[in-house]
């Protein structure tokens, strides 16, 4: 098979048999499930044999510079493959999840769909095509979202609404590019960071870190994850758009631009990513849902890869990268558990949940596996990644660090609760009757967990065979002659006791709140409830600082404002009328038949022209 | 030659009434249509006629004639608005005796207009006014009913008090240059050393009898009545054709080649024409008869034409004779279909009618299109003129009555949607169940005369390089 033919069927053909899937009727749901399965294995299949190749595919178009422009190279066909993994586990997972419902074609339709323009984004050597793939996700995303339940369309055209404003920004950076360097083709594009490129580089970063679900472009995905079914939010938001997201945003900062540690957007991006961490785990302690906490998560970890990657120093930025495949992988990997508690339990309300640990084993070791890697517990994958930014955090400033810690103390916090609130503590009379969820669910768990496990122990296999190759030869290079090591154990034996300290802090603070509050769900109250924070909460859960509905609240104020001037508009109109009537009654009033009257107005006028002429 | 246009009717008037016994009824009518259509053929080709500018009659005074593209859109649309008014007093007259009396004095009427827009000079002028006049009163008051004698006696009153300013006019120029061709007023006007105080003072005077047979306010008190109570095919050809010529025709020939660009006559004519598009525009919104209205419409829209006019450069001209042209058309056709209506319903009150449009889909439309055009909406003839007109005022620098015009379009608009929802939209009632379309004999000028405006809107950037180019004078203006 030649590279083109390759790379083109990679795009392709996932897309091609979403098409055909939705020819299939709604009877045959195992013939459809049979082909997502099929179509999910061989992008799998075909994303993962271009590792090791090195090409690029020139398709010119029109004779412009809007080339066709793709290229396989290490970071691309990584970051594919992970998504296609992903693709094909959540499709398994699809199979009983999805089985019943409405959509049922859609749904394995929009993920194919996604599939392929995922490996479209990530092969474009283009921006504009990249931009074109990258609109194509934003409609799967609606699509995916909109089969949700019969009000989720309201969250879809949230999500289209968030995702469209910031893809704008995308286009206007790309624009911005074009103005500076006259070519989109990424390979041929290093900008220095002066006259227009900060503009540039700060809209196509808003639009790399709301794919990924940064804050302030995140509040769709809270509601997201009540909305939409389950699958998704482990297919695109806890992974393939954290792929993405972080995917463009390290070519921004490693070849598309000459980002230094010096320039103020590399602290621009840590500041980002800090925020992002504190205010949505904050947010994420205090969520009374299993998938909405989660989402929660889904957003404060994507701050840990933004805080890396703006660090703008080697080992910031690898522990940005490993820190993006980890969280892929057990945020994933939750979301799969809380659709299979979902499933098994009816309920993703922790209130109603609760000792169903024992009845589902499987799903509550994977959970384990997962939110201690996702706290950064030694020896999971989450650990090594979040030490790596800690590392380059310290470099970088103090505070930052520190804010990580903090994140890293509220994560584990939290997932102390939700573990305790779902799976431990008292069982409800209704949950007895809870099992265990079908293997076609706990295969992909078991798997993720597995890799989760595998990535933490055998760091240096990710770190040194698929993370550091990714970066630029010069930061290798510089890396290497510092005597840098980012596989292993980690270097620094202090921050690692921070972070032991900051694990220990989480665990007594849980027992702390279980000892106050009795349970494992009140286990947070405290923090909730401490001054001050519990003004900010309040006006949190009433979406006070959602821009989203901000911008909703301005726009019902605009439309008032429109509706008022229309009306002033009738009324003016009506007005008139009223006022010609009221002169044409005047008028009529004037014309009384009465011939002399006429004779003389027009002997009057005609003496009035008279004396005027005679000027 | 040109002088055919004032004999071959005279001579069919006579030989009509030698013998009209013998005579069935079609021959009148036939006569009457047949000299229209000649109006009209001889108006398109006139280039083409010998023009003989000199008839010596008097010796004192001086008789010419002219044939320019200004008489040529006068003699086409005399033409056409005399043939729908033959058609549709065709229709309407009730007695074989009033018909042919109607025919005859059709024939009057257009040997006045034809007369009054081929001859050069003020004193002609006047005598063709009046003999147009005087057909026109017995024309008004041909049924004899209350209101139309009294309609037509105001005319008459009117017309006597305008007579005698257009006299005096013509007297004063006598005194004063011994002359009336429009020609030689002209000229002394021009010259510093004559008294051309006193002799415009003539020609003001004699716009004033104008303003009185052209209906502008406030000269206008006889033209509602006048309009309203004459028969259908009377008030065709009144609004269409003939107040146009007994008052407009002359004040656009004064403004092309007597008074050019006159400071003092454009601040006239703009002041008399905005009163008459306000006052008129105003009155017709209240009105609750269709013709009423339409003869408060016509007040309005005359008021644009003079307005045009006042503008005083070449392009105020060509809009005002666009204009005209349109208004001769769209009126006409407003006028034919009232009689439509007048047929089937026995009434114009509008408040009997509501829903005919349903009934009678050609009226109904082409009273749209009438409207349509009449209000300014392209791509409707009237859009066009009414541009010009606007393009011409804000030229000269009259941006004030230009901003005037546009927003008493709006009014026009005004009106027009009132009558059209009153009379023609909706769900016609029970009564009018029986009412069908009217007789072809109003149909056919009434879609003659849509397709006319229509066509003329739609074909109007390609006219000024057709053979139709004399509707804008050929004045080759760019705007």
């Amino acid at each position: 098979m030649t590279p083109t033919l390759h790379i083109l069927l990679a795009i392709c053909l996932a897309p091609a048999l979403a098409l055909v899937l939705l020819l299939i009727p709604s009877r045959a749901r195992s013939l459809r499930e049979a082909l997502a399965v099929v179509a999910a294995t061989a992008n799998l299949g075909l994303v993962a044999t271009t590792f090791g190749q090195q090409s690029r595919i020139e398709l010119p178009w029109l004779g412009t510079s809007f080339d066709l422009s793709l290229r396989v190279y290490h970071t691309a066909s990584f970051v594919t493959t992970a998504a296609a993994g992903f693709g094909l586990l959540v499709t398994l997972y699809s199979l009983p999840f999805m089985r019943k419902h409405s959509a049922h074609g859609a749904h394995y339709a929009l993920m194919l769909l996604s599939l392929g323009m995922a490996n479209g984004a990530v092969f474009s050597n283009n921006l504009l095509l990249l931009l074109f793939f990258w609109e194509g996700l934003l409609g799967t995303t609606y699509g995916m979202i909109a089969i949700g339940h019969a009000g989720a369309f309201k969250t879809a055209t949230k999500a289209l609404i968030i995702s469209g404003i910031t893809d704008l920004c995308l286009m206007l950076g790309i624009a911005l590019v074009w103005a500076q360097a006259h070519t989109l083709t990424m390979t041929n594009l290093r900008l220095p960071l002066e006259g227009m490129a900060p503009a540039a580089f700060v809209l196509l970063m808003i639009g790399a870190i709301s794919k990924g679900g940064s804050m302030p472009f995140h509040s769709w995905i809270p509601d997201a994850a009540v909305d939409a079914p389950t699958p998704f939010m482990a297919f695109l938001p806890a992974s393939i758009e954290k792929l993405l997201g972080i995917y463009l945003l390290s070519r921004l900062a490693l070849d598309l631009f000459e980002l230094t540690p010096q320039s103020w957007l590399s602290t621009l991006m840590m500041v980002v990513g800090s925020v992002t961490i504190l205010l949505a785990v904050l947010m994420a302690l205090i969520q009374k849902d299993y998938k909405r906490l989660l989402s929660f998560h889904a957003v404060s970890q994507v701050g840990y890869m933004i805080l890396g990657i703006g660090t703008a120093v080697p080992i910031g930025i690898v522990g940005g990268l490993f820190h993006m495949i980890n969280h892929a992988m057990y945020k994933s990997c939750l979301f799969l558990t809380g659709g299979a508690v979902e499933r098994q339990a009816g309920s993703t309300d922790l209130a109603s949940l609760g000792g169903i640990g024992r009845k589902m084993p499987i799903t509550f070791a994977c959970f384990i596996v997962a939110a201690a890697s996702i706290s950064g517990v030694p020896p999971f994958n989450g650990f090594f990644s979040k030490e790596l930014v800690y590392d380059g955090a310290l470099e970088r400033g103090t505070i930052f660090y520190l804010v990580a810690v903090a994140g890293s103390f509220l994560t584990a916090a939290s997932f102390l609760k939700l573990g305790h609130a779902a799976f431990l503590g008292p069982r409800d009379k209704k949950n007895d009757g809870v099992r265990e969820a079908p293997g076609a669910m706990l295969f992909p768990m078991l798997v993720i967990a597995g890799f989760c496990i595998f990535f933490g122990v055998n760091n240096a296999f990710p770190i040194d065979q698929l993370i550091v190759p990714m970066l630029p030869e010069h930061l290798i290079a510089e890396a290497r002659s510092a005597g840098t090591h980012f596989s292993g154990w980690p270097s620094n034996p202090t921050l690692v006791a921070m972070t032991a300290a900051a694990l220990l802090g989480a665990l007594i603070n849980h027992g702390f709140g279980v000892k106050l509050y009795g349970s494992g769900l009140h286990a947070a109250d405290h923090i909730h409830d401490s001054p001050g924070l519990r003004w900010v909460y309040d006006r949190a859960e009433r979406r006070w600082f959602d821009p989203y509905e901000l911008f909703m609240r301005g726009s019902a104020y605009f439309a008032q404002a429109a509706n008022k001037i229309d009306r002033a508009n009738d009324w003016l109109v009506v007005g008139l009328g009223r006022l010609a009537q009221f002169a044409s009654r005047g008028v009529r009033a004037a014309h009384t038949g009465n011939t002399s009257a006429y004779i003389v107005w027009s002997l009057i006028a005609a003496t009035f022209i008279v004396i005027y002429l005679g000027q | 030659m040109l002088t055919l246009f004032v004999l071959v009717p005279l001579l069919v008037l006579l030989l009509l009434n030698i013998s009209w016994r013998a005579l069935p009824r079609i021959v009148p009518q036939a006569a009457v249509l047949v000299l229209g259509f000649a109006d009209v053929v001889f108006g398109l080709a006139l280039p083409t006629l010998p023009v003989n500018s000199e008839i010596p009659v008097l010796s004192e005074l001086h008789f010419g004639l002219v044939a320019d593209d200004l008489t040529r859109v006068f003699l086409v649309s005399i033409g056409l608005v005399i043939c729908a008014a033959a058609f549709v007093n065709q229709e309407s007259m009730t007695t074989e005796r009033a018909h042919r009396n109607f025919c005859s004095l059709l024939l009057v009427s257009l040997i006045g207009m034809n007369g009054a827009v081929l001859l050069s000079d003020f004193f002609s002028l006047y005598v063709f006014l009046e003999v147009t006049a005087i057909a026109s009163f017995i024309l008004i008051a041909i049924e004899r009913g209350i209101f139309a004698v009294e309609g037509a006696f105001r005319y008459l009153l009117l017309s006597a008090v305008a007579a005698m300013f257009m006299l005096t006019g013509v007297g004063l120029m006598v005194f004063t240059i011994g002359d009336t061709t429009f020609s030689a007023v002209h000229e002394s006007l021009t010259i510093a050393n004559g008294s051309p105080l006193l002799l415009k003072m003539a020609v003001g005077i004699f716009i004033i009898g104008l303003f009185i047979k052209g209906g502008l306010v406030p000269f206008h008190g006889w033209l509602p009545g006048a309009y309203s109570s004459a028969p259908p095919g009377v008030s065709v050809l009144l609004a269409g054709i003939v107040t146009k010529v007994s008052g407009i025709y002359a004040l656009v020939r004064i403004a092309q080649d007597v008074l050019v660009s006159d400071p003092s006559l454009s601040m006239i004519l703009l002041v008399a024409g905005s009163a008459s598009i306000v006052v008129g525009a105003i009155a017709a919104i209240g009105q609750s008869d269709l013709k009423r209205m339409l003869a408060y419409s016509s007040i309005s829209q005359v008021g644009y034409i003079v307005i045009a006019l006042g503008a005083g450069t070449e392009l105020g001209i060509v809009a005002a004779t666009f204009h005209l042209f349109n208004h001769a058309i769209f009126k006409s056709l407003l006028f034919v279909d009232s009689a439509s209506v007048e047929s089937r319903l026995g009434t114009t009150d509008m408040g009997k009618m509501g829903g005919i449009g349903a009934k009678m889909p050609w009226t109904g439309t082409t009273t749209g299109i009438a409207m349509l055009s009449a209000a300014g909406i392209p791509p409707f003839s009237g859009f066009w003129s009414k541009l010009l007109i606007v393009l011409a005022l804000w030229k000269a620098g009259r941006e004030g009555f230009a901003i005037l015009a546009v927003v008493a379009s709006v009014l026009t608009l005004g009106y027009f949607m009132v009558m059209q929802h009153r009379a023609f939209f909706g769900k016609p009632s029970t009564q009018l169940d029986s009412v069908k379309e009217a007789s072809a004999g109003y149909v056919v000028p009434a879609v003659v005369f849509a397709l006319i405006t229509v066509l003329t809107g739609v074909f109007f950037p390609l006219l000024k390089d057709s053979p139709l180019s004399f509707l804008l004078l050929n004045k080759g203006l760019s705007w």
